[in-house]
């Protein structure tokens, strides 16, 4: 099937999420999976569904919150948008993930 | 802060799965709706368009799967599962279930029972503050006067009152020590218009409420000011006696009640539940002060007798203290004090001093009387309650392991399906404990009727005694650990069994297979049981017979038929000169009685658990020194006292009507007493006094009676005892103390009524007589002789009844589990059975087949138990009376009537099994 995509850890699809909402205001489940792949320009093997717990994960934590509302195809879906502490908690995320992302550089750069 | 949010969030969710449920169903459908609707745009088909939104979204159930994993508590869902299967399946079994309630809550109910007796006595602080920093000096049980050294060892636990006050000053290291009587006594108190009623008092000192850390429910307390000479009289009620016996009125705090005719004026009531300074079965219904003791004892006094040892010693030792120097510290004060007194320096008594000391011990507890007196008995049946519960759960096992077996296919089928091993074992386990608490549920009632027995049988005097046969909060957690402990116990087993099934050997031909793994550790369950059951039926043999021994002992008495009535005239107000005439009109009006053999009054009853004694000195002897044995007891009693039990003269003559107030001074002594102190001479004629060889000459000897037991219903009879005519009061004492001791002698506490022929209702018949004598003078106590004996024995009673009770449970779950695995075994085999049959068996070799594999578990059984039975019966050997803990008879009997049963529990599934048609066999294939 081509290439091994590498899967999506856990704590970064959180951020991803996070951060889809962050740029595209509220949106339904789909559209945030869509968002993803498209982002990620396909480079990423994600089942769309495993979207979901994540979603319920960030809801527990009180980052985003959920509401029923119509899509433009006026079909009936479930909303998520950030909520205030949600996105103070994408710039807590974003340093740990860019600190994590330099530790590693480090290591797998050539020694010098 | 994050994860209690999450927590909570999770359990919320808990309680509305469906809606959420719901929710998810209709969010994923949207989900792939709209994905179909996308890739319908980029020009699919229809049926393309879906597969392939189907195909990116994943597997739905998964992720269904996945969301409820994250959503709710997993944990507690998979428990609540498991309990809603395990209560499922055994309503589908109420038999079995029945019969393993029943079974559990037996055992877990006995030793619930049993350790609300513990905890109730044992394990207990009292009700004060900081109850850690409470010591004793003193660690023994010595009570209630004495003078003179005290243990071979030199262990001072008593002490007087000028003893208590040097100790308090050299020993600054107590923040406050308290002094309080050791006994403890019944006084008559009359208050208002009512008759008076005996109660229990205790003398303490002025700071006892201060030390124990204790305030008043109303009024105030016992102060250091009560404790002063002179002080005017006040006591303190207990809230019990305050609710019974003057109806929680409100106006007695501050009001006059009459102690022996003395004015109190009641200064308050203590806290409800607050019972004294330790646990008793007669708790003092009220407390006075030290000082008002004179006022009561009058010349009897003991407070200022600087040698009188009647007070044991109780303070709160400030933080920080070491505990070991601080004893230290009290033995060398206690010394410097002995050295000062001549009783203890005279007739070579300086050189015991060195040897004297005290033992600090912890009195968080109270003073441990009761607790050192039936600690053993009580540890005792802790042990055989577990072994009881053991044998319970071994039962319980081999039900459960039975159960598994037949459930085979089942398990088999799951784990072919899929399911985790430990999974199922976690089901297993689930079913076990939800068993067991059932059980321990049931055992609560159990228990509550268990303790309330024995407390009953244990302690039938007892009033407001602190001990409740209601759980406790400790109660109701042990037994709640017990059941958990007995599910896993009894549960592991089975359940690690059932998961270790082959599915596809199961699968194929559960019912044929003829090997049976199972029934191995089934059999060695029995063995177990039978093991355990011969330990606690040789224990109940052991036991019973001690208490035969006990009960049906030969005295030196006869107690049969007799009665015995307690009163009190010294507590009404009778004085010595009113004595005679209340003597003689009480012999008149009871003699006169129809069917009265005999009616003699005595001052202590022998075997009443009271007496009193001195130091005797021949005539011509010189005082006895510290280590010289001179100690004999002494009662005084009318004419016919000895003829009324049965005693019989053995040399010289009995007391006759010729002795009176102003003939000589006569006494009756023992056999014991004229070995010890007349040896090789004949005592008639001699004479000895009491105290000091000044009064060697008091008492003439007329007559020598036979040796019985007077106060020691356990130890040797023996004991040098005499007794005094009623009418003679020896007037030459020189010392107050001396003629007020002698005076107070003069008064008796018992009737003895010897009928010829019991009538209907012998106590209103001596109520009534008593009362036409003088209706002031109330009847304390009215019961037969022999249940006055029998009330020595209280305690044995109960270990007898109790081990017996065990041993017949352990017999009767013992032979039920034989009986369950030969049943079992034969239900098994059935099929090869009809083989043997069809091929030429006859039924006996069937039956003799079966009943061989019961023998085998008996004898094993027997094999580990006797050894067992041995041991235990070592550690019984204290408590047993009469009978060696390694009694041959008792191990027959024990052996003889469980093989008894194990024969009846083995052949009754033997007949089965002979009874079998071999046809009918063949076909339950």
């Amino acid at each position: 099937m081509g290439e091994n995509k590498p899967d999506v850890l856990q704590g970064t699809l959180d951020l991803m999420v996070l951060k889809t909402l962050e740029g595209l205001g509220p949106l339904h489940g789909y559209g945030i999976a869509r968002r993803i792949e498209q982002v990620s320009d396909n480079g990423l093997s994600m089942n769309q569904g495993t979207i979901y717990p994540a979603l319920l994960r960030l809801q527990q934590r009180g980052w985003i919150k959920a509401e029923w509302g119509t899509s433009e195809t006026k079909r009936r879906a479930k909303f998520y948008s950030l909520t205030r502490v949600g996105r103070k908690q994408i710039e807590a995320e974003t340093e740990n993930w860019e600190r994590i992302a330099a530790t590693m550089a480090r290591f797998l750069a050539p020694s010098s | 802060m994050d994860l209690i949010r999450v927590l909570l969030n999770r359990f919320a969710a808990l309680f509305h799965r469906e809606k959420l449920d719901a929710d998810l169903d209709e969010e994923l459908r949207a989900h792939i709706d709209l994905a179909v609707e996308e890739n319908l745009g980029r020009g699919m088909s229809k049926k393309e368009a879906r597969t392939a939104a189907l195909r990116d979204f994943g597997g739905v159930t998964q992720t269904k799967e996945d969301f409820r994993v994250q959503r709710g508590l997993p944990f507690l869902e998979v428990m609540a599962q498991d309990v809603r299967y395990a209560l499922r399946q055994l309503h589908k079994s109420p038999g079995f279930m029945l019969t393993v309630v029943i079974t559990l809550a037996l055992g877990i109910g006995a030793n619930t029972a049993i350790f609300t007796l513990v905890q109730g006595i044992l394990l207990r602080s009292l009700p004060v503050a900081n109850p850690s920093q409470l010591y004793r000096i003193g660690d023994k049980n010595d009570c209630c006067y004495y003078d003179g050294f005290q243990n071979d060892n030199g262990d001072f636990d008593l002490f007087s009152y000028d003893l208590y006050l040097h100790l308090k000053q050299s020993a600054p290291e107590f923040e406050q020590l308290a002094a309080v009587e050791a006994g403890g006594s019944g006084f008559s108190v009359r208050f208002g218009a009512t008759p008076p009623k005996s109660m229990r008092s205790e003398y303490v000192s002025g700071n006892y409420f201060a030390t124990l850390g204790v305030s008043a429910y109303a009024g105030r307390p016992l102060n250091e000011n009560d404790d002063k000479a002179g002080a005017a009289p006040v006591l303190v009620l207990s809230y019990q006696a305050w609710q019974t016996d003057f109806a929680a009125n409100p106006a007695v705090v501050g009001s006059t009640v009459y102690v022996q005719t003395h004015p109190f004026v009641v200064a308050g009531v203590a806290p409800p539940g607050f019972f004294g300074d330790r646990v008793i079965s007669n708790p003092p219904d009220f407390w006075m002060p030290l000082a008002a003791e004179p006022l009561i004892e009058e010349a009897n006094s003991s407070l200022k007798q600087v040698d009188e040892l009647w007070l044991y010693t109780l303070g709160r030792v400030r933080p920080g203290v070491n505990v070991g120097a601080l004893q230290v510290k009290l033995s060398t004060a206690l010394r410097q004090w002995l050295v000062t007194r001549p009783a203890y320096t005279g007739h070579g008594g300086a050189a015991l001093i060195p040897r004297q000391h005290v033992v600090l011990s912890h009195a968080g507890g109270g003073i441990q009387r009761l607790q050192q007196q039936t600690g053993a008995g009580l540890r005792m049946l802790m042990i055989l309650s577990t072994v009881v519960l053991l044998i319970a759960c071994a039962n319980v096992a081999n039900l459960l392991l039975a159960r598994c077996t037949a459930r085979r296919s089942d398990m088999a089928v799951r784990m072919a399906l899929g399911a985790a091993r430990h999974r199922l074992i976690r089901q297993s386990l689930t079913e076990s404990i939800l068993l067991s608490l059932i059980g321990g549920a049931a055992g609560l009632a159990v228990a509550y009727a268990g303790s309330h027995m024995m407390l009953a049988l244990a302690f039938p005097n007892a009033r407001n005694m602190p001990v409740h046969a209601s759980p406790s909060l400790p109660v109701l957690g042990f037994a709640f650990f017990i059941s958990l402990l007995t599910g896993v116990v009894f549960g592991t087993a089975p359940a690690w069994m059932s998961s270790h099934e082959q599915p596809a050997d199961a699968l194929r031909g559960v019912n044929r297979s003829s090997s049976d793994r199972s029934s191995l550790p089934q059999r060695g369950l029995v063995i177990l049981q039978v093991a355990l059951s011969v330990v606690l039926l040789a224990g109940s043999f052991l036991m019973t017979r001690s208490l035969r021994n006990l009960e049906h002992q030969d005295f030196g008495i006869v107690t049969t038929n007799r009665y015995v009535l307690q009163f009190d005239p010294k507590g009404v107000g009778y004085t010595l000169d009113r004595l005679p005439a209340l003597y003689r009109e009480i012999e008149d009006r009871f003699s006169a009685l129809p069917a009265m053999a005999n009616v003699s009054l005595v001052r202590y009853i022998p075997l009443g658990g009271n007496m009193w004694g001195s130091c005797i000195i021949p005539q011509g002897s010189p005082a006895p020194g510290p280590n010289d044995k001179c100690f004999a007891i002494w009662d005084r009693a009318s004419t016919h006292f000895l003829d009324s039990i049965g005693v019989p003269i053995v040399r010289g003559r009995n007391f006759t009507a010729q002795d009176t107030a102003t003939s000589p001074q006569v006494v009756l002594v023992n056999q014991a007493l004229a070995r010890q102190f007349f040896p090789n001479q004949d005592p008639i004629g001699k004479h000895f006094g009491l105290n000091s060889p000044q009064y060697s000459g008091a008492f003439e000897i007329a007559g020598v009676f036979a040796d019985f037991k007077m106060t020691n219903a356990r130890g040797e009879v023996g004991r040098p005892l005499f007794f005094r005519p009623l009418a003679q009061q020896f007037t030459g004492y020189k010392k107050p103390d001396e003629d007020a001791a002698e005076k107070s002698s003069m008064f008796v506490n018992f009737i003895i009524l010897d009928f010829a022929k019991a009538p209907q209702d012998a106590e209103t018949l001596a109520r009534r007589t008593l009362a036409a004598i003088d209706p002031n003078l109330t009847v304390i106590r009215f019961n037969t002789y022999d249940s006055a004996v029998a009330a020595n024995f209280n305690q044995d009673r109960l270990i007898a009844r109790l081990t017996s009770l065990f041993g017949i449970l352990a017999l009767i779950l013992a032979s039920v589990g034989l009986y369950g695995v030969m049943s079992y075994f034969v239900a098994r085999r059935t099929g090869e059975i009809g083989v043997r049959m069809a091929l030429g068996a006859a039924r006996h070799s069937v039956v003799a087949m079966v009943l061989r594999g019961a023998l085998w578990q008996v004898l094993l059984g027997l094999a580990f138990g006797i050894p067992a039975a041995l041991f235990a019966g070592h550690l019984m050997g204290s408590l047993l009376y009469g009978v060696s803990g390694y009694d041959p008879l008792a191990f027959f009997g024990a052996i003889a009537l469980l093989a008894i049963c194990a024969a009846v529990a083995g052949f009754i599934p033997a007949r089965r099994a002979a009874s079998i048609e071999p046809m009918q066999a063949l076909r339950t294939e």
